[in-house]
């Protein structure tokens, strides 16, 4: 007990009174020095002997101090406070050095850290769903394997459902768009999806608010309720709570909220705002009225794999094949578990910006240990003084290391900085449609172990020089002349370092060129139409005040005919679905007079229904025969081919007047009228497609898209032609007014955003390996300053010394790019699934980048270089 | 250290010290002849050690310090046993007897 008071108080007094400490310490060492040597002196020595004698023995006044220092209790805290005061002094006096290196670990950290957890929200975190293992897809599949996952016939998921018996819940989902009345605001057109019983059980989810469907609310008649998304709730319902049991119009019948979903929830489509209830009939023949649309969900039973479900699967539709061959020759089924289903496609641009990040982290740590050798080995005689003035070993490593340490925190914290708004930024650039990409945030764990990483490379390279240098010659290093030799080996070690750093960046580069070159191929496809001017929006009319095709007809009709007199507006027309927005009809076809192909083996067709001006209005050529008039109506019987499907089809021969039949609603077959020219329908890197077009009274869509060219900038007659339409149906939702230019730039948002991240880590690694190669070559410069002036005066001029110094910096950069251009070979291909007109190992991408890379190496060991020759002979060979 | 000095053995330092310092208040160079003499030389203890255990046990309570004037008119510091010291010599002189008996009757054993 009084040892602890007495420890306690020494502690206070050690810290607190630490200077007088330290000079009574002082005195008592030297009086003690004094007494002896004045014991020897009585001895008979004289005191000059006496003294030095009395000295030897004590072994230094310092060395003493330093051990009763070490023995005092708050030893290792006051050191500590010391080393972190000492070490900030040191990391301030070089601020270069240190903003080099903290900087190289906070980008490091930070976009480590920013990707990761985007890549760990997106691919590896569980869905949020209950149990997401255990979900699966179920798709049509084409036995030819053309089509892998084709939307499934209402008629076949109730027969599934019916005789499968792996499963707990089978539900089926069909997308809509629907017209919302009610809460704050105007009438808006929403997504909704409209889903059969058990949907929710097969996600596994609870309601936020209120209940789910009722099984009897699956029934026609009872089925006019509704469940919001958190979202839409917030926005349109200010949250209320009440809004439970209230009633909104829903496309012009009356429905009532019954719940509401978790924040975040959807299913495949996050722009999915409301649920509605799906009453399948299960006495009505759906096979004979409408095609294939459905997308089915199922929840495995506990024990059942995906693949015993698959094999199930197969056997039904084997059956069904048999016993519907006209409607189901070819098809078969394709179970795919959710996970793979949501993140499968994005897989391989994760793995590569993957990569790219771990790339970055490995340059970062390389070039901060790079810094740390360098900079240890300049401080070698400032160890060495310290070592001889009484610095244990223990003691100069722990200073290294809280130096390190120190450095690895601060870029640490920078890092976290840089993360955090990185993801913002993430998120804020990234397109809408990767999935969950909004649900991200820091994660904590990925955030540890980048930190962790480079404070390793703090500690581990922090540590050698340490260790290196606390046990030096000590008579070496302070000699004058001596150059501080951390040896060949540490050379050596900063040589690999710079040479892997340049292969790194160069792999990072040629996979940011490949994006680059193949994203410019992108943006310079032919579309096969005009974007320059032109406007669109969607209009979809419910049921209720359009009950009947000639109501729907009229309103476009009418439409067009106000819009197209607003001044300025030179053209408008209206198709079933905007080009490259990903939506589309398709269907079978056959040609009449050619021989009737198998079931199931028809030719594809893309199906659009236009109004007669829609080719003017987008500037689709007339290739052949006439384009579709107002006299064109359901009885006509016509249609016009796009130029693929003329070729591929027709090679020989003229195809207006031919005949086709889309299988479509089995009434027979049209006359071709015309061709137009080849557009890009689904998206700028897939080739066009056959497609038909048949006029709007052939098949009068309640959702149409307006496109209307005008004069000028097309996005100021947003409000002009919005009034136009309101002027007809004041209560009629317009959706999706944007130019065209809007929608090409948002069908290949996900490329340029993958294309901006891996430029920005090649921007990034492409500074740090010339930080690190400049760094490098800017010591061995320093410290070649004699031989330099050895040199100079012998008679090598400034261009033979600029050689030698650039010369050898130059080689270590083709070394490393070497290696990259070898690495990139093999690493690139991973690309290719993602690139478009460009191979992976594109020769004008690997030359450039190579090019580019030498020439920032050129700057990186020109500067040292430089300072090199402006060396005096004179002054160089008196230095040191 | 003089090879033919035995080392110290962890411990035996502090012990040392103690009963140096039981007859009378000394200083540094006083403490180390004191356990050269009742050593009859065998230990020379040097400053690097003294004095670390000196402040050592300082800290610990079992000695306490004040400046006074050495025989040839110096300022030093001298070194006594406070009652925990003395209390803490009893207790360590009884642990190294029964060490050092028990050393013997193992080396004796045959």
């Amino acid at each position: 007990m009084t040892k602890m008071i007495s420890r306690a108080g020494s502690l206070l007094r050690n810290t607190t009174h630490k200077e007088q400490i330290d000079r009574e310490l002082t005195e008592e060492v030297s009086s003690y020095v004094e007494m002896l040597t004045e014991e020897k002196m009585k001895n008979g020595m004289n005191e000059q002997d006496a003294r030095r004698e009395a000295m030897m023995e004590v072994g230094g006044v310092e060395q003493v101090k330093e051990e009763v220092r070490a023995s005092r209790t708050g030893f290792s805290l006051e050191t500590f406070i010391m080393d972190l005061r000492y070490g900030m002094r040191s990391l301030l006096k070089k601020p270069g050095f240190t903003i080099t290196a903290v900087i190289a670990l906070a980008l490091g950290i930070g976009a480590n850290t920013a990707i990761f957890s985007v890549i760990n929200g997106v691919l590896l975190r569980s869905l949020a769903y209950a149990n997401p293992d255990k979900i699966v897809m179920l798709w049509e599949r084409s036995v030819t394997g053309t089509r892998t996952q084709n939307v499934v016939s209402p008629g076949n998921f109730l027969d599934w459902q019916k005789q499968s018996t792996s499963f707990e819940h089978m539900a089926a989902v069909a997308d809509q768009r629907v017209n919302l009345t009610g809460g704050r605001g105007e009438p808006e057109e929403i997504k909704a999806q409209l889903v059969s019983d058990g949907f929710f059980q097969v996600l596994g989810v609870q309601p936020f608010t209120g209940r789910f469907f009722l099984p009897e609310e699956n029934k026609v008649g009872n089925d006019l309720v509704i469940i919001i998304s958190h979202e839409l709730w917030v926005h349109r319902f200010g949250a209320n709570p009440a809004v439970v049991g209230q009633q909104v119009t829903i496309s012009g019948r009356p429905r009532t909220i019954v719940g509401v979903m978790p924040p975040g929830f959807h299913f495949l489509d996050n722009q999915v705002k409301a649920w509605v209830p799906y009453a399948l009939d299960p006495a009505l023949d759906y096979r004979a009225i409408t095609g294939r649309f459905l997308r089915v969900v199922g929840r495995l039973k506990p024990g059942v794999s995906v693949q015993q479900a698959q094999a199930e699967l197969t056997g039904i539709a084997k059956q069904l094949e048999q016993a519907l061959p006209k409607f189901n020759t070819g098809w078969t089924v394709n179970v795919l578990p959710i996970h793979e289903q949501v993140v499968g496609e994005i897989r391989p641009i994760l793995i590569v910006l993957l990569a790219a990040v771990a790339f970055v982290l490995l340059i970062a740590c390389a070039n901060v240990a790079n810094l740390l050798l360098s900079r240890a080995a300049a401080r070698q005689k400032e160890l060495a003084l310290r070592a001889a003035l009484g610095a244990g070993r223990m003691r100069l490593v722990r200073q290294m290391l809280t130096e390190s340490v120190l450095l690895a925190l601060m870029g640490g914290v920078l890092g976290v900085l840089l993360a955090y708004w990185g993801i913002q930024l993430l998120i804020g650039f990234g397109p809408d449609n990767i999935p969950r990409l909004s649900e991200i945030s820091i994660d904590l764990r990925v955030l540890a172990f980048t930190f962790g990483i480079s404070l390793l490379t703090g500690v581990l390279f922090g540590m050698i020089p340490a260790l290196q240098a606390s046990r030096p010659d000590l008579n070496d290093a302070l000699k004058e002349g001596s150059r501080g030799s951390t040896g060949g080996r540490s050379r050596t070690l900063r040589n690999v370092f710079v040479v892997t750093e340049v292969a790194l960046a160069l792999i990072l580069l040629i996979g940011a060129g490949l994006m680059i070159r193949s994203f410019m191929q992108l943006q310079s496809v032919q579309t096969g139409f005009n974007p320059e001017n032109v406007l669109t929006m969607r209009a979809q009319l419910p049921k209720k005040g359009y009950p009947e095709p000639h109501h729907i007809v009229d309103f476009f009709k009418k439409a067009q005919d106000r819009i197209a007199a607003v001044p300025g507006v030179q053209a408008v027309g209206a198709i079933s679905y905007l080009p490259l927005t990903g939506l589309a009809s398709r269907d079978g076809f056959k040609i009449i007079g050619q021989p009737a192909p198998k079931p199931g083996e028809e030719p594809g067709v893309e199906v659009r229904v236009v109004t007669p001006t829609y080719f003017q209005a987008m500037g689709i050529p007339l290739l052949k025969g006439r384009l579709l008039n107002e006299r064109d109506v359901k009885e006509t019987r016509v249609l016009l081919i796009n130029e693929t499907l003329a070729k591929r089809y027709f090679p020989n021969v003229d195809p207006v007047g031919k005949q086709i039949e889309v299988s479509w609603d089995g009434s027979g077959p049209d006359e071709i009228v015309g061709v137009v020219g080849d557009i890009r329908e689904g998206a700028l890197n897939k080739e066009p497609e056959p497609a038909i077009y048949w006029s709007h009274p052939r098949e009068p869509y309640s959702g149409m898209a307006l496109v209307v060219r005008t004069s000028g900038d097309a996005a100021r007659f947003g409000a002009a032609v919005q009034r136009e339409i309101r002027g007809i149906d004041p209560e009629q939702p317009i959706a999706d007014v944007r130019t065209m230019k809007q929608v090409i730039a948002k069908s290949i948002a996900r490329p340029r955003f993958n294309t901006l991240l891996l430029s920005i880590f090649a921007a990034v690694a492409l500074v740090l390996a010339s930080v690190g190669l400049y760094g490098v070559m800017n010591y061995s410069a320093t410290q070649r300053t004699h031989e330099v002036g050895i040199r100079m005066a012998l008679g090598a001029t400034r261009a033979d010394i600029m050689k030698l110094v650039v010369g050898n910096g130059m080689l270590l950069t083709l070394i490393g790019i070497g290696i990259g251009v070898v690495a990139s070979i093999g690493l690139t291909r991973v690309m290719q699934s993602f690139l478009f007109g460009v191979g992976a190992t594109d020769a004008v991408t690997f030359i450039a980048v190579s090019g580019l890379l030498i020439a920032v190496a050129l700057i990186a060991n020109y500067i040292p270089a430089r300072k090199a020759t402006r060396v005096n002979p004179v002054i160089a060979l008196r230095y040191e | 250290m003089n090879d033919k000095k035995a080392d110290l053995l962890q411990g035996t330092l502090d012990l040392l010290v103690l009963k140096a310092l039981s007859l009378q208040p000394l200083h540094g160079l006083g403490v180390s002849n004191r356990i050269a003499q009742i050593s009859d030389g065998t230990f020379d203890v040097k400053p690097g050690s003294l004095f670390p255990a000196l402040h050592r046990m300082e800290e610990a309570g079992w000695l306490k310090s004040e400046w006074g004037e050495s025989e040839n008119n110096r300022r030093a510091k001298f070194y006594s046993l406070t009652k925990a010291g003395r209390r803490q010599l009893e207790a360590e002189t009884e642990g190294w007897e029964r060490i050092s008996m028990a050393m013997m009757s193992a080396l004796r054993a045959t």
